[in-house]
């Protein structure tokens, strides 16, 4: 790919991100309810103190000067205030972040380690007991509804066997200082087994909880597309060629097969986004799903509208990636 | 390594740090919401309140019969209706070790009072101060609290307020409060891993608290760790694996869970929020108070209390709970009688009965599917429908003219006093109105009580208004909930407390 086409990428962005914003504020803007009456609640409040505090969140201005007010400062990276958190939106966000991308990269490496041998193992063991047991798990796996799994999982390890904890990053956290705020990395920099190995098990129930529906999927992709693959030609001269099973499978045929693989891990990288916020709530997990399941129940406007738009701008890259990945597989494929 | 070899290195691994990571001498409390600040001056969130309060005292506090008793004062005294002067205990300290005096009492109450105090913005708490015009201090032990004008529960309105220290503020400034600090309160702060959990250790300088609730001294406990674990169902099972000591909130269907474990107990506590279904009463045909009669009449709460709430509540037959100031024991009942329901309908000019619609947050649509059909039975012929409680509060609270026919909701009343529940919510158009109930009557009761500053006299007028509501029945009377919490048995030396506190200060591990 060369520069002008990736430039041109980053260009398509604008459109995407300006659609999502302008999407996310007429919704906001439909939904009934007043973020000043929610944070006022039952308290006496003057309407001297109601009108000030609207001012002050700037819900006095008329819509559209709102929305304008809102990509302005979006564009130099200013998404206000959050009245409810009394912090800047940005302050909230970036702290919460990356215990959000921690789970969820745990989840697509379980997701991803899990699905691809499993899905090759069925394609290849075609019509045996194995990738009748695999296609069963996979059924399961897509059936189950992510927070029941979750609160099985936690009833199993965590109350029965009492094996993992139950919720929470680390109780042991503060033994480590805050460098990437990614708990397992500043364990693993600070040379601290103990908070490093609390910090895994911590994580292991909320990504296996995330991380195993979308294996599930991946599991049935890479089974079909493997099939298919292994009906090629090319596979029968490789075979022919007198190259070892392994190689066929992994060197030759695995490649292509993962392409829709790939194609569908990206896509689903929204459901995980989107996931995130339910197994957050269940396990304790102290991530941005969670502040933004609150922030719209507290019509916590600035908040919603800025952390979708990351929400959005993560989706849109990774399946750029996802893209940039093809020509990795099969060099054939140009962008 | 073979595979199983490696997932029992694994396990036990896991097995070794769960142990290390429990220490018995840490209290853990699985909690559903997470501070949004440290600073006591610069929120509004009971949970907040509920975390800081460890770690900051006010000048006053309650007891576990939630009465209002000294705590950073030895004494205070009402001079006139707006005056009241409050002694300061000599030698309390701060988690810093500076002395606190009259100037940081002073300072705590402007940052609250004045407009634009904490880092340019007024602090949303102002509103919990009424007419509190002006703090000054006396001398270095004395302070003296003005009022713009008569305010009788200025006394029950002050355990809400936390000290902070003038000199540290003005240190670390405004934007520092919201993550560090310095209170006189039995813990200091450790920790605090947003969203996840706060952590506290014992504060070695604590003066002891209030006299008045022994036993006095330092906290017991070596540490205290708020867990915030949002979903109840995980906050049960923290419980239940040993993770946390005390969880709150606990859904009244998971009693039995609790009860039939071997660590844990039910704990309860009779709250502070009264349950009522609000007619409305501006339009037919809730506008007729027959009507009205005829839908309390249709319930029977007993039942309701029984099967849906596992007795976890106290009926009520008027705004007030019975720990309320000025409550009146004597107030008529409206038992439980269809038949008669049916016959007021009747009265009204609705022999066939009436189809109205019943609006409620989904958390309580179990509950209001149940009042619904036994409004149905008696003729009142309800349809439930679920909303969320931003747009419904919009819809009864906000909007000029009422649509809806009934809603059931409910206000809380921390302050146990009739101010902060009655006048809101039964006083013309007043803000908590949802029944649209106007009686000039009623209005001029809680207008006289709100300045009257003799207590006999006040609780007099809150009966006689009290008396009416019950007459007019603006609302279906339902009820006020118990708190339940789930408690580990290893823990000693905490009762939940009706405020929905969770204070430390004189729990231990047993």
């Amino acid at each position: 790919m060369n520069l002008g086409k990736l430039l041109e990428r980053v260009f398509q962005l604008i459109p995407v991100m300006l659609g999502v914003s302008a999407i996310v504020f007429l919704m906001m803007l439909v939904t009934p309810g007043d973020p000043v009456d929610i944070m006022l609640g039952e308290q006496q409040a003057t309407t001297e103190q109601r009108d000030a505090l609207r001012k002050d969140m700037g819900l006095d201005l008329p819509a559209a000067q709102r929305f304008v007010h809102f990509l302005k400062n979006a564009a130099v990276g200013n998404f206000g205030y959050s009245y409810f958190h009394r912090r800047p939106v940005s302050e909230v966000i970036l702290e919460r972040l990356p215990a959000t991308v921690e789970l969820t990269v745990a989840a697509l490496l379980i997701a991803l380690l899990v699905a691809i041998p499993l899905g090759v193992l069925a394609a290849v063991k075609k019509n045996t007991w194995m990738d009748r047991l695999a296609t069963l798990g996979s059924l399961l796996g897509i059936s189950m509804p992510g927070f029941w799994f979750g609160l099985l999982l936690m009833l199993v390890f965590g109350v029965w066997m009492q094996w993992l904890p139950i919720s929470g990053r680390s109780d042991i956290a503060s033994q480590v200082p805050i460098v990437t705020h990614f708990l397992t990395l500043d364990a693993l920099l600070a040379l601290n087994f103990e908070v490093f190995v609390s910090a895994v098990s911590h994580l292991v129930l909320p990504a296996l909880t995330l991380g195993l529906p979308m294996a599930a999927v991946l599991t049935r992709v890479t089974r079909t597309s493997m099939l298919e693959v292994l009906r090629q030609d090319y596979v029968t001269f490789a075979h022919a060629k007198g190259l070892t099973t392994r190689r066929v499978l992994f060197v030759h045929a695995l490649r292509n097969a993962l392409i829709p693989t790939v194609t569908m891990a990206a896509l689903e990288v929204g459901s995980l986004l989107g996931g995130s916020m339910i197994v957050e709530t269940i396990f304790g997990w102290p991530g941005l799903g969670r502040v933004v399941v609150e922030s719209i129940f507290t019509r916590n406007y600035p908040l919603i509208q800025a952390a979708i738009l990351l929400y959005a701008l993560t989706y849109v890259m990774v399946n750029f990636f996802a893209d940039l990945l093809y020509t990795v597989l099969n060099p054939r494929v140009r962008l | 390594m073979k595979t199983s070899n490696y997932l029992g290195w694994l396990g036990m691994s896991f097995l070794a740090i769960s142990a290390v990571s429990v220490q018995a001498a840490d209290i853990r409390v699985g909690f559903g919401l997470d501070a949004l600040t440290l600073d006591p001056g610069n929120h509004r969130s009971r949970e907040t309140e509920t975390i800081v309060r460890n770690m900051y005292d006010g000048l006053l506090t309650r007891d576990a019969k939630m009465k209002v008793v000294p705590e950073l004062v030895s004494s205070w005294k009402q001079i006139d209706p707006t005056n009241y002067e409050f002694k300061l205990k000599q030698g309390v300290k701060f988690h810093s070790g500076d002395e606190m005096t009259a100037e940081d009492v002073k300072f705590t109450f402007d940052r609250i009072i004045k407009k634009d105090m904490i880092d340019g913005k007024s602090s949303p708490r102002a509103g919990l101060l009424g007419p509190l015009k002006d703090v000054t201090a006396v001398d270095k032990y004395t302070v003296r609290f003005t009022l713009a004008s008569p305010w009788a529960i200025l006394p029950s309105m002050l355990p809400f307020q936390e000290l902070v220290s003038k000199s540290f503020v003005q240190k670390v400034g405004d934007k520092a409060m919201a993550t560090q600090v310095n209170g006189t309160g039995p813990f200091k702060l450790v920790d605090w891993r947003r969203g996840d959990s706060i952590t506290m250790e014992r504060f070695a300088g604590y003066y002891g608290g209030s006299a008045e609730i022994p036993p006095v001294g330092q906290a017991k406990a070596d540490r205290v760790i708020f867990k915030i674990i949002p979903e109840n169902a995980s906050r049960i099972a923290a419980l239940l694996a040993g993770d946390v000591d005390i969880a709150t909130e606990l859904p009244v269907h998971m009693m039995k869970q609790i009860e039939s474990s071997k660590n844990a107990v039910v704990m309860k506590v009779r709250g502070t929020r009264s349950f009522f279904v609000s007619l409305n009463n501006t339009k037919p045909p809730f506008n007729n108070p027959l009507v009205r009669q005829a839908a309390n009449h249709a319930l029977d709460k007993k039942l309701l209390i029984a099967r849906i709430m596992q007795n976890t509540a106290t009926p009520i037959n008027g705004v007030l709970s019975p720990d309320a100031f000025g409550f009146d024991a004597s107030l008529k009942t409206y038992d439980y009688n269809p038949a008669l329901a049916k016959q007021l309908l009747a009265q009204a000019g609705f022999p066939n009965g009436i189809d109205v619609t019943l609006d409620v947050e989904g958390s309580f649509a179990e509950t209001a599917q149940a009042i619904g059909s036994l409004l149905t039975k008696a003729g009142i012929r309800t349809k439930v429908v679920v909303g969320e409680g931003t747009v419904l509060r919009t819809k009864w609270l906000q909007d000029k003219n009422k649509t809806g026919d009934m809603w059931f909701t409910s206000w809380g009343n921390g302050s146990l006093d009739p101010e902060d529940i009655f006048a809101p919510t039964l006083k013309t158009n007043d803000r908590g109105n949802s029944a649209g109930y106007s009686s000039g009557v009623v209005d001029g009761m809680l207008s006289a009580a709100s300045t009257e500053t003799n207590a006999a006299k006040r609780a007099d007028l809150f009966v006689k208004a009290q008396k009416q509501v019950n007459a007019d029945a603006p609302w279906i009377f339902l009820w006020v909930p118990e708190d339940v919490y789930g408690v580990s048995k290893r823990l000693k030396g905490w009762q939940p407390s009706a405020d929905s506190r969770v204070n430390l200060h004189r729990a231990y591990i047993q």
